[in-house]
């Protein structure tokens, strides 16, 4: 071994050998992008790529193929294909994750509360066929909780295959909301639930409207501040085949004593009566009815106070409803389809969930209550 | 003698000084240096190394051989590899291809869609900022008018890469879901790229209609309000599939448009406003008066509609244009001038629905087609009456005329049926009128003129007769006898035959021609000379 023998080392097989797998590995590459578009003409993968757009022009429902960038300015890509959807297909069943159908879950979102999306990603419901929309107001606060969310995204959609979503859209909302407070005690005071409840259903309609998609099944309604539900929410909601079903939402709280209990949360699902029907007669055109505060005495039985505790819970006992809460809400995407949405106006003296349910009801499909399945609401 | 090995060629003699500064080691001796940084061989140093005696030997033969051998294999294999690869691809595709490309797709899919919707407001000029319009266009049983439709598409002068196409099918009998798909294919294979259309989303969609869609069940009174809900459905069943979060407009357009400014769009969305719609009038035969305004669903709400409104159960739909619901409502339709200012807005509260521009702000804030009855309105009326009701601006353009087809009503077939038997039956008449003209003419002989030549000629000869013998008179009278044998054959000859009485003064002409006539050889000739002179009478 002699230290000064400067010679090279004939160690030409290392370098060879290297040499020609990194040869191999480079026509690979060219050879793979060039053939890279033939290759979807495999079946299996073409299935795959029925959920795939070719471009982002494609229904929101469902991811697109990036786009390489062309260099030059001038070059053309070629026109978008021609896409047929066979709507008289599409079912909304009682057993959706067998027909694999597609849910679309919606969601205004004003604060990002991150018990909501892992509670979100915690549903068990088949993720490839799920497909998430948020609208968030261009204000700060609604600025700070697209990042969140964003971030909360990111890590999804990344994360392991089966977590995956099939696609996210989030929209910023092309209005400004009346109230920028999104405190409690000023939200829920009544003379601004008019102008708060029309903005609120303004967003829902642009949410609904620009992201319900040819595939879509089934629409979920989820308030960004319910935080907890059972993982089966959509397989036990969409069990019962109705076409406009809500859960019973509550809120956990800790009383005075300092021990943790439940309250009812959401009124706004309810079953109508004489007395709200003679009140609404006797109203200008432009007013509405609210239900949860004392000023306005309506009888109507409500869906929250109609829970049952102890032996008699029965998770799949209906009811039917005339009003809806939105806080959580199943509805059949045909209902939607045929032009039920959420008035931002006085219907029927009533506005937002509560006219979308007259609505629904005037296109001949009924709402349904469970009230004694439930999902829970944040408490401030 | 010196033994160190530096003194051997004496230049190190004064190493040791000149590097005193340099080396703090150097007062050591070479051999304890070598020692001390583990030189240890420096007594061998001059000996040969063993090594370079078989310097230029394969020093491990086999060894060397058999990675070269190795080497050589391994490249063989590789390019056999790459030629199998390329010559025959499907081989590996199976095993290498699949599992590569799969990983590819995975991180080539993009799930997340941003959009702020404050980018897709619709501007008066959105050609230049770009703007996306979705065009909607509902269809059964319309293959005929496919056609006239495509050859719109291509007349479009909005940027067409900025146009989204949505089409719905439903319950069509006929072939319009063929024909649409190739005609759609041919348009964005199109060679000019300029022609090519954004997305395009062809929608199949049956409500299962019992109503027809002829003109006369279509536009027939109790067919009118189960039949709009119907058509708004299907008019929100497309919006709902087709709209997405960047279109700034949507543009709906019924088939079945005559003729229509190429510039359509951007006249309509050079006015701004939210709901816009041009009139709609439709030519008319020349019988029916030439023209007459198509789409009464285009008004503004009157007092007495309002009223009658009031008395309606909650499920009636007022339809405008019968006689059932008299509304007197100003229609944008009557008021057009045909010479009047194209730019003339005026303020509406239903719409009708052949050609409507909206800003699809107005559609994202939840104005959609009523599928029931609004306000006791349904479908594009319901449309208008709701898109007020939440504050967005509808106007119509009294003057800017879009034509619809004409399609005739079982009436008005009827009537043309009539009136093309009468125009047969007046064909016929003139026909038949004509051809007895001929007949006459061709079996009577006028001889109104031969009359007069005879007269004359008898005036002649009276004159003549006084002053010739008998004896010509006799060859007169053999003459008359042949004139009538010649009349009993064929038309030319007797009027070639008609001729010699005006020559019958002059008895050798008379004579020469007799003989031609008997030799038959320049009977046609003479024959036709007459005739045309007779014409020209």
């Amino acid at each position: 071994m002699a230290y000064f023998d400067m010679r090279q080392k004939r160690s030409g097989n290392r370098t060879t050998f290297l040499g020609v797998l990194l040869g191999v590995v480079f026509i690979y590459f060219i050879y793979s992008i060039r053939t890279a578009p033939a290759g979807t003409s495999d079946p299996s993968l073409r299935s795959q790529s029925a959920l795939v757009a070719e471009n982002p022009l494609s229904p929101p429902t469902s991811g697109f193929r990036k786009q390489q960038k062309v260099e030059g300015s001038d070059a053309v890509l070629p026109p978008p294909p021609v896409v047929h959807y066979q709507l008289n297909n599409l079912t909304a069943s009682a057993f959706p994750a067998l027909n694999n159908e597609k849910i679309l879950i919606l969601t205004p979102l004003a604060r990002f509360y991150p018990e909501y999306w892992s509670n979100l990603v915690a549903l068990n419901y088949p993720h490839q066929h799920i497909s998430l929309g948020f609208i968030t107001p261009k204000t700060k606060e609604g600025n700070a909780a697209t990042a969140a969310l964003q971030e909360a995204i990111r890590k999804t959609q990344s994360g392991p295959q089966g977590q995956r979503f099939q696609s996210v859209t989030i929209l910023r909302q092309d209005f400004d909301p009346p109230i920028t407070s999104q405190d409690e005690k000023e939200r829920h005071k009544m003379e601004n639930q008019k102008e708060r409840r029309a903005s609120m259903a303004r967003a829902r309609n642009s949410l609904l409207f620009t992201t319900i998609g040819p595939h879509t099944s089934w629409v979920l309604w989820l308030d960004s501040d319910i935080i907890e539900t059972p993982p089966t929410l959509i397989q036990d909601l969409a069990s019962h085949d109705k076409a406009i079903i809500v859960p019973n939402c509550y809120q956990r709280y800790i009383d005075d004593k300092g021990q943790e209990g439940v309250r009812p949360y959401d009124y706004n699902s309810w079953r109508d009566s004489d007395i709200a029907q003679e009140m609404a007669s006797q109203m200008g055109p432009d007013e509405i009815l609210l239900e949860g505060y004392a000023e306005m005495p309506t009888y109507r039985t409500l869906m929250a106070m109609s829970a049952k505790v102890g032996a008699d819970r029965d998770e799949r006992r209906l009811m039917p409803l005339d009003g809806v809460g939105g806080t959580a809400l199943l509805v059949k995407a045909e209902v939607h389809r045929d032009g039920a949405m959420f008035p931002p106006f006085p219907f029927y003296h009533l506005i937002e969930t509560e006219g979308f349910a007259k609505m629904a009801k005037r296109l001949h499909f009924d709402a349904f209550g469970l009230p004694d399945y439930f999902v829970y609401h944040y408490n401030e | 003698m010196n033994r160190h090995h530096a003194f051997a060629n004496g230049h190190a003699a004064n190493k040791k000084r000149d590097d005193d500064g340099y080396r703090p080691y150097s007062d050591r001796a070479d051999l304890e240096n070598k020692y001390i940084w583990g030189m240890h061989d420096l007594v061998e140093d001059e000996k040969p190394e063993a090594a370079f005696g078989r310097r230029f030997e394969p020093r491990k033969k086999a060894l060397h051989s058999r990675s070269r051998l190795i080497r050589l294999g391994l490249m063989a294999l590789g390019t056999i590899a790459l030629i199998i690869y390329f010559i025959f691809p499907s081989a590996l595709q199976g095993s290498l291809l699949s599992s590569a490309d799969t990983s590819l797709e995975q991180s080539d899919i993009e799930t997340l869609r941003y959009y702020d919707l404050t980018d897709a407001q619709g501007s008066s000029v959105g050609w230049h900022r770009e703007e996306r319009v979705l065009l909607c266009t509902p269809l059964r049983d319309a293959a005929p008018h496919l056609p006239m439709f495509f050859a719109h598409l291509r007349n479009f002068t909005y940027p067409h890469r900025l146009i989204d196409l949505a089409f719905l099918v439903s319950d069509s009998k006929d072939n319009t879901e063929e024909l649409l798909s190739q005609m759609l294919e041919a348009q964005q294979a199109d060679p000019d790229p300029s022609q090519h259309y954004g997305e395009i989303s062809v929608i199949h969609k049956d409500f299962g209609q019992a109503v027809s869609q002829d003109f006369e069940s279509r536009h027939g009174f109790a067919a009118q309000a189960s039949r709009r809900k119907l058509m708004a459905r299907a008019r929100n069943w497309l919006l709902s599939a087709a709209l997405r979060p960047y279109h700034s407009w949507v543009y709906w357009r019924d088939a079945d448009v005559e003729t229509c400014p190429y510039t359509v769009i951007e006249d309509l969305m050079r006015h701004d406003k939210d709901i816009t719609v041009p009139n709609i009038w439709r030519p008319l035969p020349d019988w029916l008066g030439g023209e007459q305004p198509y789409d009464l669903n285009s008004w503004q709400e009157s007092e007495t509609a309002m009223a009658l409104a009031e008395t309606l159960d909650e499920d009636a739909v007022i339809v405008e244009g019968y006689a059932e619901y008299a509304t007197w409502r100003p229609h944008l339709a009557y008021l057009r001038d045909p010479y009047g200012d194209p730019d003339v807005e005026m303020e509406l509260d239903g719409v009708g629905g052949v050609s409507i521009l909206a800003k699809a702000r107005v559609f994202r804030a939840g104005v959609h087609f009523p599928a029931f009855s609004f306000e006791r309105h349904a479908e594009t009326e319901g449309f208008g009456k709701m898109a007020r009701r939440m504050g967005f601006s509808v106007i119509g353009l009294p003057h800017y005329t879009v034509w619809h087809l004409y399609e005739p009503s079982v009436d008005d077939i009827r009537h043309m049926e009539e009136m093309e038997a009468e125009k047969r039956e007046r064909e016929k008449q003139e026909k038949e009128n004509a051809a007895v003209a001929k007949k006459i003419q061709d079996e009577f002989r006028p001889v109104n003129s031969q009359w007069e030549e005879d007269k004359q000629a008898i005036a002649g000869e009276a004159e003549e007769a006084n002053s010739q013998s008998d004896a010509k008179e006799e060859t007169r009278k053999n003459e008359g006898m042949k004139k009538t044998d010649i009349r009993q054959g064929d038309g030319t000859e007797e009027l070639s035959a008609k001729d010699d009485g005006d020559t019958a003064a002059e008895g050798e002409k008379v004579k020469d021609k007799k003989k031609s006539n008997k030799a038959g050889a320049k009977k046609p000739k003479v024959a036709a000379e007459p005739r045309e002179d007779e014409d020209d009478e």
